[in-house]
């Protein structure tokens, strides 16, 4: 009798469990960090303004991909909303799983998204890239800066680095004279990563475009080793003559670690990085540091974007809901409360809102440097291509191989990847 | 024959049914969990995503021949796995011995050298990577004290040191195991041949080698097993520690395994490696048993 009892008893609560949150419900899948953060605070937000409750699913950066991938693929309508990097963004678009938003949007009376979005970064909402369908909206709107120390620069009569060749005579001046310094200590003149990977590839990529090198030619077919392309990785070992020892495995962290102890006077590095320049706590250099745009070589300076975008998979049961709260979501009044929190945005208005510069003193040179950014290659197979190419700038940087092997067996291999695509 | 039939007709009716009732559960677990994804999984090492669709056949399989970067990380996992193997099997042994007599402090020594072996892998990596750090490590510190020009031991960042990097790492965890299990394996040895070899004059050496190694060959099998598996898959702490490089210098199969199958999205491939691994693996073992699984002899 009992056990029937409490039979009916769970059978009722499984129940109502159910129908309960059935009618208003969207779950969103963010990473963890400060760009996640700022979305589940707007999502807290709007679940008090709309009564739609909102679930999230958090990940760390290193799965996130994985698991929106699998599940997209799966089918199963898990997420209604995803965080997207950048990069990852082909791929997702190229396998055709996610919802395509201007139909959404001309139901909203909006003939596409608005014209406040800086248009670097809404093209790589779009597949094919700049002029196919849009497919997500921007959200967070990194590119990578110059971070230099000022102080030094001024102390050594130098000008602002403007070239790879200002750059490499300062760290050589830098360098010479700042090992005997007054403390004992030692400046390295420029801090470079060359972890194989994502590490090494970013902190290549913009002396490789400014050398007028390109990853492919106008058929696809990859020319990383053209004689630019060798110059620029010869360029950046040259360069990591001043950089610290053991930099061919370095990541974001051990830069950081190099500019906020004052041991390494300039490096490329991202917009999340500036604040903790300021921060009594963490560093030895407060207002020592300058950001700029990246410097020029045969071709002006270009940065590399990276963006966190946020789509709706295609097979989201509830892209109406979803759509609604993309656009609340990246909308200028939200996207100033994520960007108080320290998440560039991606709209030129914010970038010269008054208070906002106030807070963030770089925004002008951030909204430059976004403005003239670039993607990297977009293609699907980019996490692959990005781990050969990593692979041998790495072996360059630590001597096991010369530029030009490195760049031809590279070559050899994003040939291999592509060839295994078609 | 009149009586067991009955008696098996009894059993498959009641006291079958409940036992089966019982192990029903576990069943249903092992399906779900074990049998259908390897099912799954050899499938999928036979399928090929093509621009077209997707074919069937070996293609994986002989996609690992070309592939430079799977042959060198199948280098790289054994340079590992045998370097490390040997020095934790001679440390351990050593230290089993010389612990297994009576010295003072003995239960100290015993204890503290199992603090490495209680370390999460992961712990462990992140430790060693900020020792071994070659601007702020304790290492290079230590060593910049003693007078040594530490400019060129960039360890984890040097193509060379790399890999004796993981692979000191791993020896400083795992000793300790290695020792645990020998020191179990020589404390059941009995007194008596111990007794007899002396009276027959048997010289120290002679003991060793003819008394105590064989009869602690069960352990060492235990220990060689368990340790070679171990290596053969190694994940974290070379993640953790250099993620493979640099360059690929430290790069193992079954990072490669990872990246492929999450970063490349290739889970044919992927799947085709493990069960390259896997074979590997049971042959290795296989010999071991053959070698060391022999009749227990004096």
């Amino acid at each position: 009798m009992r056990v029937t009892f409490y039979l009916v008893l769970a059978f009722l609560i499984v129940l109502t469990s159910c129908t309960g949150n059935h009618q208003k419900q969207l779950t969103l899948a963010v990473v963890s960090g400060v760009e996640g953060e700022a979305l589940k605070q707007a999502a807290s937000d709007y679940e008090k303004q709309t009564g739609i409750h909102i679930d999230i699913a958090e990940f760390p950066y290193t799965n996130l991909f994985e698991k929106e991938l699998i599940d997209l693929k799966a089918h199963t309508g898990a997420y209604d909303l995803i965080m997207l990097d950048d990069p990852w963004f082909p791929r997702f678009a190229h396998e055709q799983v996610l919802t395509e938003l201007t139909p959404l949007l001309k139901k909203r009376g909006q003939s596409g998204p608005d014209s406040d979005f800086v248009a670097t970064s809404l093209a790589l909402c779009r597949h094919p890239y700049q002029t196919g369908s849009l497919y997500a909206l921007p959200y967070v709107g990194n590119s990578q800066l110059f971070f230099y120390r000022k102080d030094l620069f001024e102390k050594y009569l130098m000008k602002a680095p403007l070239t790879w060749d200002d750059v490499l005579a300062a760290a050589k001046t830098i360098q010479e004279k700042e090992t005997a310094g007054a403390k004992g200590g030692q400046v390295y003149g420029y801090v470079e990563r060359a972890a194989q990977g994502n590490a090494a590839v970013a902190d290549f990529m913009p002396i490789f475009w400014a050398f007028g090198a390109e990853m492919f030619d106008a058929n696809g077919k990859p020319t990383v080793n053209s004689p630019q392309g060798i110059a620029a990785l010869e360029f950046m070992i040259e360069l990591g003559k001043y950089s610290p020892p053991g930099y061919v495995s370095f990541n974001a962290d051990d830069v950081g670690a190099h500019l906020l102890q004052g041991t390494a006077a300039m490096s490329i590095n991202w917009p999340a990085w500036i604040s903790s320049f300021s921060d009594q706590s963490k560093s030895k250099v407060i207002g020592k540091m300058e950001f700029t745009t990246l410097p020029d070589g045969q071709k002006s300076g270009q940065a590399e974007i990276g963006n966190w975008l946020i789509a709706i998979p295609r097979e989201s049961r509830n892209a109406e809901a979803a759509v609604d709260f993309l656009l609340w979501a990246a909308s200028a009044e939200q996207m100033k409360r994520s960007a108080l929190r320290g998440n560039p945005p991606t709209r030129k208005s914010l970038f010269q809102d008054p208070e906002l510069v106030a807070k963030f003193p770089a925004y002008p040179a951030q909204l430059r440097s976004l403005e003239s950014s670039r993607p990297r290659p977009r293609t699907p197979y980019w996490n692959e291509i990005e781990n050969a190419f990593g692979i041998f700038l790495s072996k360059a940087n630590s001597g096991d191989l010369t530029p030009e092997e490195a760049m031809n067996q590279a070559n050899a291999e994003i040939e291999k990847i592509l060839q295994r695509a078609q | 024959m009149q009586k067991s039939r009955r008696f098996f007709s009894a059993l498959n009716k009641r006291e079958l049914l409940l036992p089966a009732l019982f192990l029903a559960p576990a069943i249903a677990v092992l399906l779900a969990l074990s049998i259908y994804p390897l099912i799954y999984s050899i499938t999928i090492s036979l399928q090929q995503g093509t621009a077209a669709g997707v074919t069937w056949g070996l293609g994986n399989f002989t996609r690992l021949l070309s592939d430079n970067f799977f042959l060198t990380a199948l280098a790289h996992t054994f340079v590992y796995a045998v370097s490390a193997l040997t020095c934790e099997f001679l440390l351990g042994l050593g230290l089993a011995l010389l612990l297994n007599k009576q010295i003072r402090g003995r239960g100290v020594f015993r204890a503290s050298l199992l603090i490495p072996m209680m370390l999460p892998a992961v712990v462990v990596g992140v430790i060693w990577r900020l020792m071994l750090n070659p601007n702020f490590g304790a290492i290079n510190e230590t060593l910049k004290r003693l007078g040594i020009n530490t400019a060129s031991l960039t360890w984890t960042a040097s193509p060379k040191l790399a890999m004796l990097s993981v692979i000191a790492v791993d020896v400083w965890q795992w000793t300790p195991f290695v020792f645990l299990v020998l020191l179990a394996g020589l404390q059941a040895i009995p007194p008596e041949p111990y007794e007899a070899a002396l009276i027959d004059g048997s010289s120290r050496w002679q003991t060793f080698w003819h008394v105590t190694l064989p009869l602690l060959k069960p352990s060492i099998l235990i220990v060689l097993l368990l340790r070679t598996m171990d290596l053969l898959r190694v994940f974290d702490q070379i993640f953790i520690l250099t993620e493979g490089g640099p360059g690929f210098a430290t790069e193992t199969i079954s990072l490669y395994i990872y990246r492929t199958a999450f970063r490349f999205f290739d889970f044919g491939y992927a799947a085709a490696m493990s069960f390259v691994l896997l074979a590997l693996t049971n042959v290795i073992s296989a010999i071991y048993i053959k070698f060391l699984h022999a009749k227990e002899t004096i």
